[in-house]
């Protein structure tokens, strides 16, 4: 049993137009990305990402525009159950703290004190929940 | 046979509902009602932003 050439060129079109869709995927995620992974940027106990240091004008550009989609997301989803945009946003946060933050990435609570993602759970505010 | 083991039963309970105890706490019950509502709206949206997160992996970059 062989494969036609044919079906082995389609395959192979297949790859290289799903590889080159990866590439520019991680290309425009790519400045945020690379900063979550240095630590410069973080995920916040308020549900949006924020600077542990301070970024450069085109990083800033990025992470407010990430936050301003995710304030319209959060919105849309408070309308719909009746609660406030901060009750969404903070649920969130508990949700990114929990299970989002790789070890050695920067993250931020409730006191304000930036810290770095250890090889143990992040303490989640206690309104998270168990 | 029958009998012994409803008895035996019976007695258990009996001794369970002994077991039961109030006790007046030794100090005063606080409760934080703003604490307590945000852990149940929390608790009642968890789900949603699950799947929000999951829905909007461009918005939560890795």
């Amino acid at each position: 049993m062989t494969l036609s050439r044919k079906t082995l060129a389609l395959a192979g079109a297949a790859v290289l137009v799903v590889g080159a869709a990866g590439i520019a995927y991680a290309q425009s995620a790519g400045a945020v990305s690379a900063a979550l992974s240095s630590g410069e940027v973080g995920e916040q106990a308020d549900g949006y990402l924020g600077f542990r240091s301070t970024p450069s004008g085109e990083l800033r550009d990025e992470v407010d525009a990430i936050n301003i989609k995710r304030r319209d997301v959060y919105t849309k989803l408070a309308t719909q159950r009746g609660v406030t945009v901060r009750d969404v946003a903070v649920t969130v946060g508990c949700e990114t703290l929990q299970k989002r933050v790789a070890i050695g990435r920067s993250y931020l609570l409730t006191d304000g004190e930036w810290r770095t993602k250890g090889e143990d759970p992040i303490v989640l505010p206690a309104y998270c929940g168990q | 046979m029958k009998k012994a083991s409803l008895l035996l039963a019976l007695a258990a309970s009996a001794l369970l509902a002994g077991c039961v105890q109030i006790q007046a706490p030794d100090k005063p019950i606080e409760i934080n009602l703003n604490v307590n509502i945000k852990q149940e709206v929390v608790l009642t949206l968890k789900k949603d932003a699950e799947d929000l997160v999951n829905n909007n992996p461009e918005l939560f970059p890795q």
